[in-house]
């Protein structure tokens, strides 16, 4: 009886810790959709990409590491279609591939449902460092982990895809 | 029932039709400082003072990195939905169509093709925007880097419209013919974002030309004949003023023999939704004058689909 009470309680134990860490999991998830629509991470130019996609360097943070690395392929096509980056020497920065500035609230339907999660910017992420994060790319920023991987991004199939749904124009429109 | 559908079908295809301004051609140029540097120069006597020009012939006969530049360039714009001009081609056809016509006889009189000495200083590869290429592979020891410059021109204002360039990471072991793809493709996306702010300003502000009016040597009027108490200069400028996109231009230059036009922003659609470039809103300053109460006689040559001339007293 004393064995059964036992293991009775440590199955409610095993639950409610698996429930803690699921809900801690998505909260953290939740705090990482806020910080990219608040535009808190980093870009910068990691190396000229094959051609039709840029190499990154996205730098993101959470409280939980594993967050901040998948987190980082949102972040990473999130820059390129609103805020560009910047270039080093050797290599050019890139411009935002929409020029409305306001495009983000007057399309906030579709980019809520393309940044969503299993939403469709997966499609153009093609390579990512989240399996092997060099040391020097982890860092702890408070409570917090600033974590930087690179990422490579097809942009010509990411600008055609948003050229077709309407949201950008193409180079030849309106002739 | 039949009728009303044939109806709609033709407003349909008259509206699509009218929605579309008319295209710039482009074309990527190598740079007079390329053409230099790699000994494409050939030189004439003008008037007695030895000019050196590009000879471009030679250069896309001989040198292979420059057509793989080009090739580049011409895919990378084809993606983006803006197919180029290809030079090499459009020199080729120019070639082959001045031998055709030196040829061409009529099959009744015997007579030859004309062609004014305009038709022939005209008859040149040319697009409405230049994009002028220039590259050089540098060398610091044994590293390797590539120097690139595209700009992008209007050939009418020649005003810089976009434009795209830098020095790459140097390399020991990288080919340059591989470092300079990559210098290209690292490049054209900015040089696009260029060309997309100028071609949004031309939809919002309109089409910017230059329009120049002369006078010939035999007509007896000139531009400061007057017609109820204005002279004929002051009435082109209200004619301008009255048909620009918000009566936007700057006379340049106003004599009593020419005047310039320069930054003349016109519409891209008349009044009855085609579209129109230099020559159809000239066409309407040509009417203007042939018309009552001035029937001025006057030619119109228009350059592309951004600069015309009309000269006055003759045809």
């Amino acid at each position: 009886m004393k064995k059964h009470i036992l293991s009775s309680l440590l199955l409610c134990l095993f639950i409610v810790g698996f429930t803690l860490n699921v809900n801690a999991q998505a909260h953290a998830k939740k705090k990482a959709d806020e910080a990219t629509e608040a535009w808190r991470y980093e870009v910068e130019v990691a190396g000229t990409g094959t051609q039709g996609t840029y190499l990154i360097k996205v730098w993101s943070y959470s409280k939980r590491p594993a967050v901040a690395i998948e987190q980082a392929k949102k972040n990473a096509v999130h820059a390129i279609i609103f805020k560009g980056f910047p270039g080093k020497t050797g290599i050019a920065g890139k411009p935002p591939l929409t020029t409305n500035v306001n495009i983000e609230e007057e399309k906030k339907d579709f980019f809520t449902d393309f940044f969503s999660e299993g939403g469709k910017y997966m499609k153009f992420v093609t390579l990512t460092t989240d399996g092997a994060v060099a040391a020097e790319d982890r860092m702890r920023v408070g409570k917090e982990y600033k974590i930087g991987v690179l990422v490579s991004v097809n942009v010509a199939l990411l600008r055609k895809d948003l050229e077709d749904a309407g949201i950008l124009k193409s180079l030849n429109a309106g002739f | 029932m039949k009728i009303m559908l044939l109806s709609l079908m033709v407003l349909g295809f008259t509206t699509s039709g009218f929605s579309q301004a008319k295209k710039p051609t482009i074309m990527v140029v190598p740079s007079d400082v390329w053409c230099n540097q790699n000994g494409y120069m050939k030189e004439f006597d003008n008037q007695g003072t030895k000019e050196k020009v590009p000879d471009y012939k030679r250069a896309f006969q001989e040198n292979a990195d420059l057509i793989a530049m080009i090739s580049k360039i011409n895919g990378l714009m084809a993606d983006r939905g803006f197919p180029l001009k290809n030079m090499e081609s459009v020199m080729k056809t120019l070639a082959s169509e001045s031998a055709e016509d030196a040829m061409l006889t009529s099959k009744s009189g015997g007579g030859g093709v004309v062609e004014s000495p305009i038709d022939k200083l005209r008859k040149t590869a040319k697009a409405d925007i230049i994009m002028q290429l220039t590259f050089e592979v540098l060398k610091t020891g044994p590293k390797k880097s590539i120097r690139f410059t595209l700009q992008g021109i209007d050939a009418y204002t020649d005003k810089e419209v976009a434009t795209a360039g830098g020095t790459g990471n140097p390399s020991f072991s990288a080919d340059p013919a591989v470092l300079l793809e990559e210098a290209v493709i690292d490049k054209i996306d900015n040089f696009n974002a260029g060309l997309q702010r100028h071609f949004d300003d031309l939809f919002a502000n309109g089409r910017e030309i230059i329009v120049r009016v002369k006078k010939f040597e035999k007509w007896n009027g000139d531009l400061e004949k007057e017609y109820g108490g204005e002279e004929l200069g002051t009435i082109i400028e209200n004619w301008m003023k009255a048909n620009t996109v918000k009566g936007r231009f700057s006379t340049s230059e106003s004599t009593e023999n020419m005047l310039l036009f320069e930054q003349v922003r016109i519409p891209l659609y008349d009044a009855s939704g085609n579209a129109i470039d230099a020559r159809g809103f000239t066409r309407n300053l040509q009417k203007f004058l042939t018309a009552a109460p001035y029937s001025i006689v006057n030619k119109l040559m228009t350059k592309g689909l951004g600069q015309a001339v009309i000269v006055l007293g003759d045809k």
